[in-house]
């Protein structure tokens, strides 16, 4: 960059190194950053391209394996190896951050306020009665509502977004110059997502500090960032003007990314395709509370009259926010959880149907999970995962057999057959992932629930994915029912949209006249959410 | 506040490069490299298996037998110096010797024999060898140069020289056996005890735990209706019903020591069981005993492990308890915990007895709770 001049925080050749147990891991390969004054700058890169260790050892707060070298100015003060007590007058007043995970960066034992005015009080050494209508001052700031109410809360009595205001607020509370935001929307669902990232636009219109964006997804700092720097494997590998990167990008990798989002669409099944898998009048509830002596339990609607049809060859998308319930329906389709209402498979009537009589039909009705990392055993090998339903399905099956069959599960999901002896920890998340679709696919079954298969993987890796699973679809003749937040993907993936919140049903239709026209109001809201592209700071 | 909650490296996705992954390693042998490198852990581990030959083979291949008497040397310090000491072989000889009534010359001790020339007015009956072979100090008794009137001649003796490197107790028995005997019992019993409370404890947590809700209740409440009994109670009970034996103690010692073990697991498995990869199980169609065999059990015996290393010296010490009391092995069979409750009692004059056995025990149990931390550590390292 030309003029470096009025850049608040420079970095210089800054190189992390970790001392881990398999040898060193070079995290952060002597890089060069810099932010300047008022300007919001996107770190963008993959999980495990060193963007979030790069602000981590800025601000002294790596592990204690890692090891930093180089330069990172603020201002006049040199952060690195600055003694602890110097290094937190910057960091928490000058310098904040915010965190990905709302739920746990606030600590569950104190109220609000009083987390609040911590910094007030470390930094500026106020009480913490004098604290209090600053605190309150913040609170309306990020726009909680009823903040004189939501001063006394704990943090398990707000929602996930505002949570993460909280945590913005505290983030403002001592006027920083630089506001660090890691993932600040990745765990949030897009509707509230894109009301942070507003948020975020507004308080930098208002107070002017720097903001430094870390972000796996491309789209979002396109709406948001002055300038981007693109992170791969430990090294810048471009950086740039926001509107420059997307419209001109030099780098294969940043090519990549840009083209990373899954494409394509999926044909309807013909109309005298069988219908395969049927729910009507679902319903699902879940006592909450109740107990010996605490009164009758409430009732939850988690699933609200639901009513399925998957035929032969189709993938169903639903579709809703943490919480709609549609996680809640695909189990319960599957019989995994108690429901009330009538779901037939083929011409059998499971409504009734108990554990032991669900047996054999599991290997026809199977689910694949959203996080790879907690869906496949850590104490079993690859090769074990994938052939347990063969030991439950197939019992006659020979060892001999069973391993051929791994072996051709796996390459039927492109991946090494040496892979089976491994254990899942040594494996990427799409490889896992790619493991847990392969523990499915080896029973050979005719449905499969697909539960936010992609959510938890790198835009790269999803769309990899989400190929492999149109491709099984294809060979085998497959219905899905696709689970996912993730508008992108379920278009690429469904022909057939259901969009749920609150347990029920708002809007369904064809792929194509859901995304061209959505009638109902909560579907435009997601619609508007995930697919804008206007900036959200007017020009300036 | 603006702490970051620390990541390890590892957690935060800085994974290590696909590519260099070796063949299968899973995470048991993760944790053998970790706990190889702990240094504490290694050595105890060491010390525990010298011990445990010790216990095993000692018994065996010690010059005395663990309930051999000697009368002679009741209470004698621990000492390398073998036993009879030079001064004391010519008193314990002529006093041995007085009883036979005969005329005694110079004594005399050549190396390992002693010598005196013996005279009396009769004939000496070569009965009173007997005399000198009664006593531990002395062996292969015989009268030499015998003269031919068979009044006078020499008397010769081998002086046995025993060693009691760590002394001998109340009762004129090798410490050092005994201690050896003592590892023998004391961690046979903590092996056998933690051994039970694990097999019931893990059983009966992870069956709890898997099943939940109205099984889990009634089974916890059985275990809290345990938890009230006392320990020394249940144990006196089992005693009257079924008398002392050496079985009773570590069943006894593990049917109150796995309500903890139960309870741990039961908490593990109720987090485990709603991870997706025991959802997963389900949605495969396996069997409660397959969930139970191939996924909950499995990955608990990260923190199952490390509490039984714990386990193992609290049984001990619980059997110490037991012995102390009374209640525990019987003589001439003993434990560390009976060995230390009987130098305890002679702690005035014979302190050996009690530094001896009081040394041994406390390394088995730092040895063990070394090993412990560190398997925690090795199994654990997010904790740390």
């Amino acid at each position: 960059m030309a003029d470096i001049d009025n850049s608040i925080l420079s970095v210089r050749k800054l190189d992390v190194k970790f001392h881990t147990d398999d040898g060193q891991v070079h995290a952060v390969k002597g890089i060069d950053l810099d932010v300047r004054a008022g300007e919001t700058v996107a770190i963008v890169g993959e999980s495990g391209s060193g963007k979030s260790q790069t602000m981590m050892a800025i601000m002294g707060l790596l592990a204690s394996n890692g090891r930093v070298s180089g330069t990172a100015r603020y201002r006049d003060t040199e952060l690195i190896g600055l003694p602890e007590r110097r290094l937190n007058t910057i960091r928490g007043a000058k310098i904040t951050m915010i965190f990905q995970e709302p739920m746990t960066s606030l600590d569950p034992l104190y109220k609000i306020g009083r987390q609040m005015a911590e910094p007030l009080m470390y930094h500026k050494g106020m009480s913490a009665r004098a604290a209090r209508p600053r605190v309150m001052e913040l609170l309306k700031l990020v726009g909680i509502p009823d903040p004189e109410r939501r001063i006394n809360s704990y943090p398990h009595e707000l929602s996930g977004g505002q949570r993460q205001r909280v945590m913005i607020a505290m983030a403002l509370a001592n006027d920083p110059d630089i506001l660090i935001a890691d993932e600040p929307t990745t765990a949030l669902d897009v509707t509230i997502q894109a009301q942070i990232l507003a948020l975020l636009a507004e308080l930098q219109q208002k107070l002017g500090m720097a903001i430094v964006f870390i972000t796996h997804d491309l789209t979002i700092v396109r709406r948001f960032a002055d300038r981007i720097y693109v992170m791969r494997r430990g090294e810048v590998v471009e950086d740039g003007v926001t509107e420059e990167l997307f419209v001109d990008p030099q780098h294969d990798y940043t090519k990549m990314l840009l083209a990373a989002e899954p494409t394509g669409t999926k044909a309807p099944p013909p109309p005298s395709a069988p219908v395969l898998l049927q729910g009507t009048d679902v319903r699902v509830s879940f006592k909450i509370g109740g107990g010996f002596l605490s009164g009758p339990p409430m009732l939850l609607q988690a699933v609200d009259r639901i009513s399925v049809a998957l035929k032969k060859g189709q993938t169903i998308g639903i579709v809703g926010e943490s919480g709609s319930g549609k996680s809640t329906l695909g189990r319960a389709l599957l019989r995994l959880l108690p429901s009330e209402g009538r779901i037939r498979f083929e011409n059998l009537d499971l409504s009734k149907a108990d554990r032991e009589e669900m047996r054999p039909l599991r290997k026809e009705l199977q689910l694949v999970f959203q996080d790879p990392f907690g869906s496949l055993s850590p104490r079993m090998t690859v090769g074990q995962v994938i052939t347990e339903g063969l030991l439950v399905h197939e019992p006659s099956l020979s060892t001999k057999e069973r391993d051929r069959r791994a072996i051709e599960a796996l390459k039927e999901v492109g991946l090494d057959a040496a892979s089976r002896n491994r254990y899942p920890h040594e494996f990427s998340g799409g490889q896992r992932q790619r493991v847990a679709i392969a523990r499915a696919m080896i029973l050979k079954p005719k449905v499969v629930v697909l539960d936010e298969p992609t959510s938890a993987l790198d835009r790269s890796v999803q769309k990899q994915i989400v190929e492999l699973l149109r491709k099984l679809q294809a060979d085998h003749d497959l219905s899905y029912l696709f689970i996912s937040h993730d508008l992108t993907v379920v278009r690429a993936m469904a022909d057939y949209i259901i969009v749920m919140k609150q347990g029920k049903i708002v809007e369904e239709g064809q792929t194509a006249d859901i995304f061209d026209n959505p009638r109902h109001s909560y579907t435009q809201t997601l619609m508007a959410a995930a697919v804008d592209t206007t900036k959200f700071r007017l020009a300036g | 506040m603006t702490e970051a909650p620390t990541v390890l490296p590892a957690a935060a996705g800085i994974a290590p490069v696909d590519g260099e992954m070796a063949l299968g390693r899973s995470l048991f042998q993760d944790a053998w490299r970790r706990l190889r490198r702990n240094k504490a852990a290694v050595a105890s581990a060491v010390v525990l298996v010298v011990l445990a030959l010790a216990g095993l083979i000692g018994p065996m291949v010690a010059p005395h037998s663990y309930d051999r008497i000697y009368p002679q040397y009741v209470r004698v310090p621990a000492s390398f110096e073998a036993y009879p000491k030079e001064d004391a072989i010519v008193p314990a000889f002529e006093s041995a010797l007085a009883r036979a009534r005969i005329t005694i010359g110079a004594t005399e001790v050549n190396g390992n024999t002693v010598s005196a020339p013996i005279s009396d007015d009769e004939p000496l009956d070569p009965r009173i060898t007997r005399y000198l072979d009664r006593s531990d100090l002395f062996s292969n008794v015989r009268i030499d140069q015998l003269s031919a009137d068979g009044r006078s001649g020499v008397m010769l003796a081998d002086v046995s020289r025993l060693q009691f490197i760590f002394g001998t107790d109340n009762n004129g028995r090798d410490l050092l056996a005994r201690i050896l005997i003592g590892i023998r019992i004391s961690l046979a019993i903590g092996v056998l005890a933690s051994a039970m409370a694990l097999v019931l404890g893990v059983t009966y947590g992870a069956i709890a735990g898997y099943y939940g809700g109205k099984i889990d209740s009634v089974m916890m409440r059985i275990v809290d209706i345990f938890y009230s009994l006392p320990f020394i109670f249940f144990v006196i009970l089992l005693v009257v019903f079924f008398g002392r034996s050496f079985i009773l103690i570590f069943i006894a010692i593990g049917a109150t020591e796995w309500l903890d073990m139960s309870r741990i697991v039961r908490g593990q498995t109720l987090t485990l069981k709603r991870q997706e990869f025991v959802q997963a199980a389900e949605a495969m169609g396996a069997t409660t005993s397959g969930i139970l065999k191939r996924h909950i059990i499995p990955n608990t015996l990260g923190p199952v492990v490390v509490y039984a290393t714990l386990l193992i010296p609290k049984a001990i010490l619980l059997e110490s308890l037991l012995s102390f009391l009374g209640l525990g092995v019987q003589e001439p069979l003993t434990s560390l915990g009976l060995l230390i409750s009987e130098g305890a009692e002679n702690i005035r004059g014979a302190t050996w007895l009690l530094i001896f056995p009081a040394v041994t025990l406390t390394m088995i149990l730092f040895a063990l709770n070394f090993l412990g931390d560190g398997l925690r550590d090795a199994l654990d390292p997010k904790d740390r």
